[in-house]
């Protein structure tokens, strides 16, 4: 019958747009989300981090004797005193963030979270620390102190003489 | 009038009678309609397996782990009005409750008690189930829904552990936190969004007594919801004796 | 069988057309009944008075619990003293062990993951119910998998010194190579090793290394993570 096709298609037609108008509309949606994703992951992150400076002033270096190693317990550092010069040392332990401790009577750096041992140049001898304790970026400044770097580690030994 | 009489003249009244629709009586009809017209009972079903009640069955794990559960909102709002998420008032704060605030210390140690009771609890619901074959076909997706009620416990007790800001909070948290930025990739990322700084600080004080008090305890209700009700769309408890279809 | 039929047996899958199965039982078998209905019980009140008394002895237990033994509290954190040990909570102190012994990689992120992951699919795989001995169908092939497996796991946890989970793999892989091994009349015993699924031992081994691993963080580590005996005094 006529009547009933025409119906069959106008139902059809119906269908059409407004399965179009779900996918554009899931579309937008989807975009939404993502620009919602975005705001959110920018929210979350802070802009201005009210924490300590990386850049610690050590003092005059001649406070460090020769063949020494001074914990910086406030910092989380060691500052070490060798033949060849002076170099600051992360007390952070690579493993999971404990800080170490310098044991004098032995000559180690020790770990009391997880039982990682190091020397005092930072290499690792015991224990489950992926990598050495890494050496920091140390230089003196204009007024003879000091200073450390504590957000920069070496990629390779550095001395500094006095 | 008699005690019982009065009772029954309340739940009578039109009163009762429009909140409890299922009206008076012993009938199993009454008993039934108590349950499925209750939005919160409603989860559950109105008839059990008489086995499924034997104390060897369940050892009622999954119930004692709800009243922990229970126990820990209660007890937990009470100590939010004492608690200020700052560093360091926070650790103040517990000094209040233990000594200043009357029984802060008891409300204290009841929430500490009751989160470790709850991981006991649910760690050993996860087991009697297992044991117990109860994680099997058609019971398969509440057993994942278990699975995922187990993680929000474990995030719970964690960021809760971070609280009172004492030593073992901070060093507990620290280490923690470090295993996150192993993860390859968005490992270290992921430690800066949860901490929202590079150390564990006052907003990460902040962030997790959000998470503890709001977003996990939300989340686990939603779930706690769906794993009820599944018990009773997959066939009740399972008592492991076979019966008919 | 010669005798005079009024129906005819048909199977059908369309449950809209045929919705009643109906069983029938020819002179040569019998209805055998294997379990009865259970009885019922209300749960309004039944269930939920004993849900009340459970949850109520609980917070009993707890109550008398918070009142004589108080929750630890520590001194202010102070990020410049890591204590020595630096424990975390109990049911993470198993986590803690692992990390001793496997880099965090490994200790903390993928060993966790395997084991949510293992904790998700167990109902989706390897579903044994009918209790079929797990023995039975290709022995050979099972156990050279089985073996494998259990030679590598081995080598792996030997290689990063972890007896602590090395013990417990050896003795569960034993006990269940114990049922692969058929002897001529199988005991209750054998037959209880074999009747179980692999799920069953996977669970087994999680559950003894999870809890040897726990015990040994709390009650046998001490400073900078040394084994101590939990008598000996500090």
């Amino acid at each position: 019958m006529p009547g009933e096709a025409k119906k069959a298609c106008s139902g059809a037609c119906e269908e059409c747009s407004r399965r179009r108008f779900t996918a554009v509309g899931l579309g937008a949606v989807a975009i939404a989300g993502a620009g919602s994703a975005v705001f959110g992951y920018s929210f979350l992150s802070p802009n201005a981090l009210y924490e300590p400076s990386p850049i610690v002033d050590a003092g005059k270096p001649d406070r460090y004797p020769l063949d020494s190693v001074t914990p910086d317990v406030a910092s989380g550092l060691y500052i070490v005193h060798r033949a060849e010069g002076i170099y600051a040392l992360s007390a952070v332990c690579t493993h999971l963030g404990c800080l170490t401790a310098w044991k004098p009577d032995l000559g180690i750096i020790a770990c009391p979270c997880h039982g990682s041992k190091f020397h005092a140049d930072g290499i690792k001898f015991e224990g489950p620390a992926p990598r050495p304790l890494p050496w920091l970026k140390t230089w003196v400044n204009d007024d003879g102190n000091l200073l450390i770097d504590r957000s920069e580690p070496l990629t390779q030994k550095q001395f500094v003489r006095i | 009038m008699k005690l019982s009489e009065a009772v029954v003249g309340v739940r009578n009244s039109r009163v009762w009678r429009s909140v409890f629709r299922a009206g008076t009586g012993d009938t199993n009809l009454h008993r039934s309609l108590a349950v499925q017209q209750n939005v919160f009972m409603h989860l559950a079903s109105v008839k059990v397996r008489r086995r499924a009640l034997d104390f060897g069955v369940t050892w009622y794990l999954g119930t004692l782990s709800l009243g922990c559960f229970l126990i820990l909102v209660v007890t937990g709002i009470l100590l939010m009005l004492y608690y200020h998420p700052s560093v360091p008032q926070g650790y103040a704060d517990m000094k209040d409750l233990q000594f200043v605030v009357s029984a802060g210390v008891f409300l204290r140690n009841l929430h500490r008690w009751s989160a470790h009771a709850m991981v006991l609890l649910v760690f050993a619901h996860m087991f009697k189930v297992f044991y117990r074959g109860a994680y099997r076909p058609p019971r398969e997706f509440n057993w994942v829904v278990g699975v995922v009620l187990l993680m929000l416990t474990l995030f719970l007790s964690y960021t809760g552990y971070l609280l009172p800001w004492d030593q073992l909070a901070f060093w507990a948290i620290t280490v923690g936190s470090n295993i996150m930025s192993a993860v390859p990739l968005m490992g270290a990322k992921t430690r800066f969004l949860i901490l929202g700084g590079n150390t564990v600080n006052a907003n990460a004080l902040l962030r997790f007594y959000v998470l503890h008090c709001v977003i996990l305890p939300l989340i686990a209700v939603v779930f706690l919801a769906v794993h009820f009700w599944r018990i009773r769309k997959d066939g009740g408890l399972h008592t492991g004796e076979k019966t008919h279809e | 069988m010669s005798e005079p039929k009024d129906f005819t047996a048909s199977m059908d899958s369309d449950s809209h057309r045929t919705p009643v199965r109906v069983a029938f039982v020819t002179r040569r078998t019998s209805p055998h009944v294997e379990a009865r209905d259970d009885k019922n019980v209300m749960t309004y009140p039944e269930v939920l008075l004993r849900a009340a008394v459970a949850v109520e002895v609980l917070l009993l237990g707890l109550v008398v619990w918070s009142l004589f033994w108080d929750a630890p509290l520590e001194g202010l954190a102070d990020p410049m003293l890591t204590p020595n040990p630096a424990k975390a909570p109990w049911y993470f102190l198993g986590l803690q062990e692992l990390l001793h012994y496997f880099p965090p990689v490994v200790g903390g992120v993928i060993i966790p993951t395997l084991v949510v992951m293992a904790l998700i699919v167990i109902p989706y795989f390897g579903i044994n119910i009918e209790a079929e001995g797990f023995w039975i169908k290709d022995r050979e092939k099972k156990m050279r998998v089985l073996g494998s497996v259990a030679v590598a796991l081995v080598a792996f946890l030997a290689w990063f010194n972890v007896y602590a989970v090395l013990i417990p793999t050896v003795l569960i892989a034993g006990i269940m190579f114990l049922g692969a091994f058929a002897s001529p009349k199988p005991g209750r015993l054998r037959r209880w090793l074999d009747s179980k699924p692999l799920s069953f031992w996977i669970m087994s081994w999680f559950l003894t290394a999870a809890i040897i691993l726990t015990a040994i963080g709390t009650f046998f580590r001490g400073a900078g993570w040394a084994w101590v005996m939990p008598w000996s005094a500090e």
